[in-house]
């Protein structure tokens, strides 16, 4: 091995302290056994460095990665899919450690690491993350500086500064790059992340769901209005409607049981001033998108439903921006048709006998529908029911008879579902509709940020001459929830958010902890908003505002115009370092007065003394003579006899050369 | 076939023929060489090609998942790597290479070549690798130190001035993706001494006494005595053991039978070719030395009076070396 492809240990040590901090924010999405390869391997190759153990054969190597393989199959079930793939990735990053013995591995491993942390980037986009991701790019740019200089036999701290120093003058360039760089539509399809779970409203509710989903404390989604914010008990994020009762569950309808003349959206009137708004959405892994009721969709790619939802054909696997307008009083299907009808008062027969013949009865009672609505509102509100995140589990045959008659217990699934059934068995069309209710407003940024704890369930009906009306049984029994939010609803009760405790929201009565939450969510909206959800739309519009008319001559302008801004000073920096000689001052001055006989046409050779310069000036120009014999004099007695012992102050003499030569203006020669 | 391969290599030749002739004009020989844009090529290395791959790999992978981060990140890559243009070649620019001696030797022997490597700006310089084309590698750094110097070894080829050819100076600091390097002509020759060649005894010895009589130097001398040391005695007759016991240093003297000067000259070997007549007249140049005696060199166009030593047998062997060579002085 020649010298060239050793590894400095000072190189090593870096490229170990790089791994770790670049499995870390791995760390929880992988197998646990994925980290003991980590440490199995550092501990092997550290040895291998004191020269303890040995570099593994060829067969240990072979059996090291099939190890690897069976292990991901056994933990992931398959090998493909973004999840197995990145541990695979991982668990080999970590074997190749061990076979790190030439300058020649640790480039691979060393570009391996930086794959890594792009893979990283496909999980989350969150701005600690890059943060972090900052700092591995520049541990591992450091490992590569270790390794190129040789004969370090020690850890140096220092190594890292012109990693830094690189990775600083490249960031505006990066900048330049990332908002010109045509974006354009994915190559071909990539494994999707198969193994994340699901977050936020599924599209199959049943009594209990969603108060377990209050749980989290996660960011759903977050809102900006171009206006004014409605007022929260007005914020109704529709996601799902739910039409189909099935063995006890609420689902929405499948898309091919629509009959095709029923899936396209009926027209809607729209002519008030409309609601427009920007919603971020936090990956879901799911299809539906939240807006107000009735949204239209105003980005590319979302499309509209026929029961008035927004769909995204893709499943949200990233941070998704979209935009949307909303008109609340829009009137929704003047008009019913028969197959909507009858698919909105379908029952399952046999079930909550008791609550069905209850419905009947309170419509007998009544003289129409919004009177029948009241009754029973009216019903919830005076009954001594309970709004609560911790509902007893009801039997799933008679569900609602146990909630309404026994436990009178529930959270928002239990009310929207009692209600909607007993609107069906009156024959009223009805529907429950699911997505979140509210949002706290960030004052720093004026944006809604909705949690999941904001998750709720209510009810749409069909009135004749009203179209569908949204109608929240949860308000009748706790009209705090919609005013203020779950957290004053179940304040009593002290459920909110019971399993996290360190929920940043425990203390928003800690005022300057809250202050640092809300500016870091505005932060991070921002963020989502410019960075994240950056694709050839934003570009398209951001290149205009800025360039006006796009056109090559002016990209290809810009393009090397940046890099030569960026460019230009970092060459400079680099190279015009000072000199490693060092120049006397009187060097200086003599200098100054050879610049100034050049000046006049009489220019000193090189290898000419200063006493040969002196007289050929003084045949050329007697004029000048004494001065220029008084100021070689001068030189030459300092720069070449020792003067009076004068230590640390300057020889006086010094100071008269440095007069000679400044008054020496001489304009012609004779 | 054959033609076409011919022509192949003709053109091939031509074209290296054509590069030498350029680099020559680009960075004439000099003892010392300052390195500026001139004369400093910089170009990606495997490396950085292995790591422009990487770089495309991640870019695809952007591109398919839509991810802005990961963009962000290829883009900074990509935009490291030519910021570390500039920094790989401001590890070469302003250094100045110097040549300082090359060791004369024989055919065949190892020769060391040395140089020196300044800074001439206050920068830290890392990584710098010189080799010339058959010679052993350096790898130094200039971190705290100004120069440095680097001796490398090279095996010779036949009597004369043996050039090394074109040192190579390259370094890949800091990242290891672009490879800079230059190839300077330091006009350092190293001396390379005839081959000895024995033969069995000095034909018509030449004394500078017309009555002298035939001196057998052959074989071992007797031990004599003692003297002190003077420069110019060989080491190898100093008398270690003694300086080890604190008597000073001595040479020891042998005596040889005749204690006369001897004329090594040109004619002794007539009728054998000009090299073989050199290999010889080295060959007893390092007899007579190794055994004490004084000697003289007597050869078309240098005359060396008799004498002995170190010093003496280096003058002696060069001429012999340069016999014949239109350059007398490296």
């Amino acid at each position: 091995m020649t010298i060239e492809q050793q590894i400095p240990r000072n190189a090593l040590a870096w490229i170990i302290i790089s791994l770790f901090a670049l499995i870390l924010p791995h760390a929880g999405r992988i197998p646990v056994w994925v980290l003991g390869v980590y440490v199995f391997a550092a501990i092997w190759r550290m040895q291998v460095h004191r020269g303890r153990w040995s570099f593994p054969g060829r067969w240990v190597k072979a059996l090291l990665i099939l190890c690897g393989f069976s292990g991901i199959y056994m933990s992931y079930g398959s090998l493909i899919g973004l999840e197995p793939t990145v541990a695979l990735l991982l668990t080999a990053f970590a074997l190749k450690l061990i076979e790190l013995v030439r300058r020649k591995d640790a480039f691979v491993l060393l570009f391996l690491g930086y794959f890594v942390c792009a893979t990283e980037f496909l999980f989350t986009q969150d701005l600690l993350v890059v943060a972090y991701s900052m700092l591995t790019v520049t541990l591992v740019t450091t490992a590569l500086v270790a390794l190129h200089r040789p004969g370090e036999h020690q850890f140096k701290g220092n190594t890292i500064r012109l990693a830094a120093v690189m990775l600083m003058q490249a960031l505006p360039l990066m900048l330049v790059l990332f908002f010109l760089f045509p974006r354009i539509g994915p190559l071909w399809t990539v494994p999707l992340k198969s193994h994340s779970a699901k977050t936020g409203v599924s599209d199959f509710m049943k009594p209990g769901d969603i108060s377990k989903l209050s749980q989290s404390d996660e960011v759903a989604f977050r809102v900006e209005f171009d206006g004014d914010i409605p007022p929260r008990s007005e914020l109704y994020w529709r996601g799902l409607v739910f039409s189909k009762l099935e063995g006890g569950a609420w689902m929405s309808l499948p898309y091919y049981n629509i009959p095709v003349a029923e899936r396209r959206v009926k027209p809607v009137v729209t002519e008030t001033e409309p609601l427009a708004y920007t919603v971020i959405m936090a990956p879901s892994q799911q299809n539906w998108l939240y807006g107000l009721r009735y949204a239209r969709p105003a980005s590319p790619g979302v499309m509209e439903t026929s029961d008035f939802r927004l769909y995204s054909p893709v499943q949200l696997e990233e941070d998704t921006l979209y935009q949307a307008r909303s008109w609340p009083d829009a009137q929704l299907e003047e008009t019913l048709s028969e197959w909507r009808r009858l698919t909105e008062l379908q029952l399952p027969e046999r079930q909550n006998p008791q609550t069905l013949q209850l419905a009947r009865d309170l419509r007998r009672g009544v003289q129409d529908n919004r009177a029948f609505i009241d009754a029973v509102l009216a019903r919830f509100n005076t009954q001594p029911y309970v709004y609560t995140l911790e509902p007893p589990a009801l039997d799933e045959e008679d569900a609602m008879d146990e909630f309404l008659f026994e436990t009178r217990r529930g959270f928002c699934e239990h009310y929207a579902y009692a209600f909607v059934i007993m609107m069906r068995a009156a024959g009223v069309p009805a529907r429950v509709v699911a997505g979140y209710q509210g949002g706290e407003v960030n004052p720093v940024n004026k944006t809604v940020i909705v949690h999941q704890f904001d998750a709720h369930a209510w009810a749409e009906v069909w009135l004749e001459g009203e179209g569908w009306v949204r109608v929240d049984p949860t308000a009748a029994v706790s009209p705090d929830r919609i005013e203020w939010g779950l957290e004053e609803a179940v304040a009593q009760e002290g459920s909110f958010l019971a399993n996290s405790p360190l929920s940043p929201l425990h203390f928003r009565s800690v005022v300057w902890l809250n202050m640092l939450r809300l500016r870091y969510d505005a932060l991070t909206y921002r963020w989502q908003a410019w960075v994240v959800g950056f694709d050839s739309d934003r570009q398209f519009r951001l290149l205009q505002d800025v360039f006006g008319q796009l056109s090559a001559q002016k990209f290809a302008t810009v393009l090397i115009g940046a890099w030569a801004l960026v460019l230009i000073p970092v060459a400079i920096s680099l190279l015009l370092r000072r000199s490693t000689r060092k120049t006397r001052p009187i060097d200086r001055y003599y200098r100054r007065f050879c610049q100034r006989m050049a000046k006049l046409g009489l220019e000193r050779e090189p290898g000419e003394t200063p006493r040969a310069f002196a007289a050929r000036v003084q045949e050329a120009a007697p004029r000048l003579g004494t001065q220029v014999y008084n100021i070689c004099g001068l030189y030459n007695e300092l720069a070449y006899s020792r003067g009076p012992q004068t230590r640390g102050r300057p020889d006086p003499r010094q100071r008269q050369l440095k007069r000679a030569v400044r008054s020496f203006r001489p304009r012609k020669l004779r | 076939m054959v033609p076409a391969e011919s022509g192949e290599g003709e053109i091939r030749r031509r074209l290296r023929s054509r590069f030498r002739q350029w680099v020559n004009r680009r960075i004439p020989p000099a003892r010392a060489v300052t390195l500026d844009q001139k004369r400093i090529f910089i170009f990606p290395s495997k490396v950085g090609f292995f790591f422009a791959l990487a770089l495309l790999l991640m870019l695809v992978t952007a591109i398919n998942y839509q991810n802005n981060m990961s963009y962000a990140l290829t883009f900074l890559l990509a935009t490291l790597f030519i910021i570390a243009t500039l920094h790989t070649y401001a590890n070469l620019s302003g250094l100045t290479i110097r040549a300082l001696r090359a060791q004369p030797a024989f055919p065949g022997q190892q020769s060391e070549f040395s140089v020196q490597i300044e800074r001439t700006r206050r920068r830290d310089h890392f990584g710098l690798r010189v080799q010339w084309p058959q010679s052993t590698e350096g790898l130094v750094n200039l971190v705290e130190d100004d120069r440095v110097q680097v001796h490398l070894h090279t095996a010779v080829g036949a009597r004369g001035w043996y050039t090394p050819g074109r040192l190579l100076l390259e370094s890949t600091y800091p990242l290891g993706l672009l490879r800079c390097w230059t190839w300077v002509d330091l006009d350092l020759y190293a001396l390379v001494y005839p081959q000895p060649q024995s033969s069995a005894e000095l034909p018509g010895l030449a004394t500078d006494k017309p009555d002298g009589t035939s001196i057998p130097v052959m074989g071992s001398d007797d031990f004599y005595g003692f003297r002190d040391y003077r420069a110019g005695d060989s080491l190898r007759q100093a008398h270690w053991k003694g300086l080890a016991k604190g008597q000073g240093l001595q040479s020891k003297q042998y005596q040889a039978y005749a204690d006369r000067s001897v004329w090594l000259d040109w004619e002794m070997f007539g009728g054998v070719g000009v090299e073989q007549r050199l290999s010889h007249l080295c060959y007893w140049a390092l007899e007579f030395n190794s055994a004490d005696q004084e000697y003289g060199l007597r050869i078309p166009g240098a005359v060396i009076e008799p004498g002995t030593g170190e010093r003496h047998l280096e003058r002696v062997l060069k001429e012999l070396a340069v016999y014949g060579q239109e350059r007398k002085e490296p």
